[in-house]
C-alpha cells in the first residue's frame, strides 16, 4: 500500500492543496485586538516579560513607571520589595535578577558591584525620622521630603529611601522611581568637591544646553 | 543675578515691568503708592467674582504660558464645577534655559504676580494659591517669599484678604528638576509629591486639577496682566496690540548686539522684536531666528514680517512658547541648529507615552544622521512621517512642538538640507566632517 502512495505522482501536491482548502473555509481565528477583546478567563492577567534588543541587551530601562503603576505593587526592579526582603515578587525571578545588575544600577548610577547590597549597612535613621516629623509623614510633600535628605547625605541612600517608605506608607517604588525622575536628586555620594558622579553626571544640564546652543549659533558643533 | 531689560520705543506701553525702575521691588508702600492691590480691592468690593471673569473676558486676555488659551474661559470652568476646594496655581517655573522672561518677570514686579493669583483665587472661589518658581532663581524665590510675607502680614491676602471674610491664601513653591515642570499637569504633580509625567486631557485641570480640585494653573505674566486690568478697565487693555490678542508679552532676545528681556505688544512684527537686539556681528547676516525656545520654529528672514501672536506664529511653524527669540547669523547651519534643539527635546521627555519615549528619539536621530553624513535613503520621509505621527498620537504638547525644528528646517531651508542628504555636505562648514575627500576616512581625518 505504501509503495502504491508513493508511485502515484502529484497526490502530496492535491493532499497539501486539500489541507489549504479546508482551512480555507474554517472560521477565522485571528481577532482584531484590541478592537475586539480576545475570549480569556476573567482571572487571566498575562504574564510580565522582559524584551532583549537586537543588541541582546534588555529593553527595559528601569524607569519604573510599570512598578509605580501597578495597583497591587507586583512589580519592584532590583528585586527588593517594600519589607526589605531579596525577593521578587512576581515574573520570571532570573529575569528580574538580571535588572538588578544591569539597569536597575546603572540608572540609579552606581557601577555595579559585587556586594549589591552593601549600601544598607549602617546608617543613622534619627535624620531622616526628623525630616519626615517636619513634614508630618505625608507622601504628598515628596518632594521636600527627598531634597532635605539629600542636603543631609549629600545623596539618597537606599536606606533612607527605605526609611521613608516605611513611614510615609508610599511604597518603594513609588519613592524610587519619583527620585528617579528629578534630575537634581542623586543616588550616589557626590565627589569631595559636590560634583555629582554616575548617572547624575551624564544627565544633560541646562547650563550645558545652552552652551551648545551659544556653540551652534556660533558655528561650532558640540 | 537679575536680568538685563531692553530698551523698547516709548509708545509701547507697559503693563508687565511698569515697576522695572523700583528701587525696591518687595517694598510694599511703595508698590501701593504705585497702585498695587487696587485691583484685588475693586474685585473684592465692587466687582465681585462674576463681574470679575467678565472683565478679564472682555479685556481678551490669552494666557502667556505659550497656548494662548483664553484665560477668562477656565476661571469659568473653574469657578463652575462642583467642588468642596479649589486651586490656584502661578507657574513662574520658566522651563526654557534660554529665556529668563518669567524670572524677570518675578523679579521686578512681585506684588503683581501675587495680587494677580489673589485676584484669580478670588473669581473662582478658591482659599489656596501657589506661586511656583524655579528653586534655582534664587532672587526670585527671595523677592516673592518677600511679597507673599508682606502682603499676608498686612492683610492684603491671608485669613481674611482685605476684610471680605474670604481666606485667601497664598505660598511660594518653588520646584526644580525637570524642563518638564512648566508643563502645567506635570507641575501639579510635583506640587503633589509626585512623579512628573502630563495627564491626558480632559479632563483638564481647570475642572480636575491639584488632588482632583478644580484648579486655574496661569502662567505668571497672565496673572501679572489681570491686576492691571480691574485696575484700568478692559477696554484699555483690549486696546494695546492687536485685536485678537491683546495686550503685551515679555520676550527674550539673543544672538546679535544685545541680548535681554524686553515687554512688546502682541502683534508687533517679528523683524521690530529682532531689532531690539541691535544688528548681527560686523559683516554678519540674519540667517534665521528660532522662535519659541527649545521647540521652536526655524523662521527664515522673509517670515520676519509675522506678527508675533500666537496664531500667526503657529501658522509659520513656530510658536510663542517661553518668549524666546534667538537670532542666528550666517555661521549657523541651520540642521544643526535643529539637531541640537531636537536632541534636547528628546532628552527632556518624560517618558510617558511612546511618541515622547521613542518618537522623539528616533526624530533626534534622523538630525544626528543627517549632521554627520550618515543618512539612510528615505530619511527626510520617514521624518515627515514620524513627525506628522508624533503629532497625530501624542499626550502633551511637548511632543507635538518638539516636531517644529526639524519640520521648519525641512520646510524654510530645504536646500541646506538637501546639501546634507543628498551630498553629505554643509553649506556653513558646522558639520564635520561631512564630505570625506576620496581616502581621507582612511587617513583618520574623520576628526
Ligand atoms: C513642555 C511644556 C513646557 C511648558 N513650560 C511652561 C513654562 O515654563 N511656563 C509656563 O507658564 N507655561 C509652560 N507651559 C504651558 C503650561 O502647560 C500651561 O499651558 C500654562 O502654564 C497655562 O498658563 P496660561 O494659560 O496663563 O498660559 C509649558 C507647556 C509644555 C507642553
Ligand atoms: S521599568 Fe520602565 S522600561 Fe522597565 S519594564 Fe517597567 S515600564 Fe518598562
Ligand atoms: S513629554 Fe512625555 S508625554 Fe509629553
Amino acid at each position: 500500500m505504501a509503495i502504491f502512495r508513493s508511485a502515484v505522482p502529484g497526490l502530496g501536491i492535491v493532499k497539501g492543496m486539500a489541507v489549504t482548502l479546508r482551512r480555507f473555509y474554517e472560521p477565522k481565528a485571528t481577532i482584531k485586538y484590541p478592537e475586539m477583546p480576545p475570549d480569556v478567563a476573567t482571572k487571566f492577567r498575562g504574564r510580565l516579560q522582559l524584551l532583549y534588543d537586537e543588541y541582546g541587551a534588555l529593553k527595559c530601562e528601569t524607569c519604573f513607571q510599570c512598578a509605580q503603576a501597578c495597583p497591587i505593587e507586583c512589580i519592584d526592579m532590583g528585586g527588593m520589595d517594600t519589607k526589605g526582603r531579596f525577593h521578587v515578587h512576581w515574573g520570571p525571578p532570573e529575569t528580574y535578577g538580571e535588572r538588578r545588575e544591569e539597569s536597575a544600577l546603572r540608572r540609579s548610577g552606581r557601577t555595579v558591584p559585587d556586594q549589591v547590597y552593601e549600601h544598607f549597612a549602617t546608617f543613622d535613621i534619627s535624620t531622616v525620622d526628623e525630616i519626615l516629623e517636619r513634614y508630618d509623614h505625608d507622601p504628598k510633600h515628596m518632594l521636600p521630603i527627598l531634597e532635605a535628605t539629600q542636603a543631609a547625605f549629600g545623596y539618597l541612600p537606599v536606606a533612607a529611601i527605605k526609611r521613608i517608605s516605611e513611614r510615609t506608607g508610599a511604597w518603594y517604588a513609588f519613592v524610587y522611581g519619583t527620585a528617579t525622575f528629578y534630575s537634581h536628586l542623586r543616588f550616589e555620594p557626590p565627589t569631595a568637591d559636590g560634583k555629582p558622579v554616575g548617572v547624575a553626571a551624564r544627565r544633560p544640564t541646562d547650563d550645558g544646553y545652552v552652551a551648545a546652543l551659544g556653540a551652534s549659533l556660533g558655528g561650532r558643533r558640540q | 543675578m537679575t536680568a538685563t531689560l531692553l530698551p523698547t520705543p516709548k509708545d509701547w506701553p507697559a503693563i508687565l515691568l511698569d515697576r522695572a525702575g523700583a528701587k525696591d521691588p518687595t517694598d510694599l508702600d511703595e508698590a501701593v503708592k504705585a497702585g498695587a492691590f487696587e485691583g484685588l480691592r475693586r474685585a473684592i468690593r465692587e466687582l465681585g467674582p462674576e463681574a470679575t471673569i467678565a472683565e478679564v473676558e472682555a479685556a481678551g486676555l490669552r494666557g502667556r504660558g505659550g497656548a494662548g488659551h483664553p484665560t477668562a474661559r477656565k476661571w469659568r470652568a473653574a469657578a463652575g464645577t462642583e467642588a468642596r476646594e479649589r486651586y490656584v496655581v502661578a507657574n513662574g517655573y520658566g522651563a526654557d534655559p534660554a529665556a529668563g522672561t518669567d524670572r524677570a518677570l518675578v523679579e521686578a514686579n512681585p506684588y503683581a504676580v501675587v495680587e494677580g493669583a489673589a485676584i484669580a483665587a478670588f473669581a473662582i472661589g478658591a482659599e489656596q494659591a501657589y506661586l511656583s518658581v524655579r528653586a534655582s532663581d534664587t532672587e526670585a524665590v527671595r523677592r516673592l517669599e518677600a511679597a507673599v510675607a508682606e502682603a499676608t502680614s498686612r492683610s492684603f491676602v491671608g485669613d481674611d484678604a482685605l476684610g471680605s471674610g474670604r481666606r485667601i491664601e497664598v505660598e511660594v513653591r518653588p520646584v526644580q528638576g525637570a524642563y518638564m515642570l512648566g508643563e502645567e499637569t506635570v507641575l501639579l504633580k510635583a506640587l503633589d509629591g509626585k512623579r512628573g509625567q502630563p495627564e491626558q486631557r480632559p479632563p483638564h485641570p481647570a475642572t480636575r486639577g491639584f488632588r482632583g480640585a478644580p484648579t486655574v494653573v496661569q502662567n505668571v505674566q497672565t496673572l501679572a496682566a489681570v491686576p492691571w486690568i480691574i485696575r484700568n478697565g478692559a477696554g484699555t487693555f483690549a486696546k494695546v496690540g492687536l485685536g485678537g490678542a491683546p495686550g503685551t508679552i515679555l520676550v527674550d532676545v539673543r544672538g546679535l548686539e544685545a541680548s535681554g528681556i524686553a515687554e512688546v505688544p502682541l502683534g508687533t512684527p517679528l523683524e521690530s522684536i529682532v531689532g531690539l537686539g541691535g544688528k548681527p556681528g560686523a559683516g554678519r547676516r540674519i540667517k534665521a531666528v528660532v522662535v519659541g525656545g527649545p521647540t521652536g520654529g526655524i523662521l527664515p528672514p522673509s517670515e520676519l514680517k509675522t506678527p508675533y501672536t500666537f496664531d500667526d506664529l503657529r501658522a509659520a511653524g513656530a510658536h510663542i512658547g517661553s518668549g524666546s527669540v534667538v537670532v542666528a547669523d550666517d555661521r549657523a547651519c541651520i540642521v544643526d541648529l535643529a539637531r541640537l534643539l531636537t536632541r534636547y527635546a528628546a532628552d527632556e521627555a518624560c517618558g510617558k507615552t511612546i511618541p515622547c519615549r521613542i518618537g522623539l528619539r528616533r526624530l533626534a536621530e534622523i538630525g544626528e544622521r543627517l549632521t554627520t553624513g550618515t543618512s539612510r535613503g528615505g530619511d527626510l520621509g520617514l521624518l515627515e512621517d514620524l513627525a506628522s505621527d508624533v503629532v497625530g498620537s501624542a499626550l502633551c504638547d511637548h511632543e507635538r512642538l518638539a516636531t517644529l525644528p526639524l519640520m521648519s528646517g525641512l520646510r524654510y531651508f530645504r536646500d541646506e538640507v538637501d546639501a546634507h542628504y543628498l551630498r553629505g555636505e554643509c553649506p556653513a562648514g558646522v558639520c564635520r566632517p561631512i564630505r570625506l575627500a576620496a581616502g581621507a576616512a582612511r587617513a583618520g581625518a574623520s576628526a
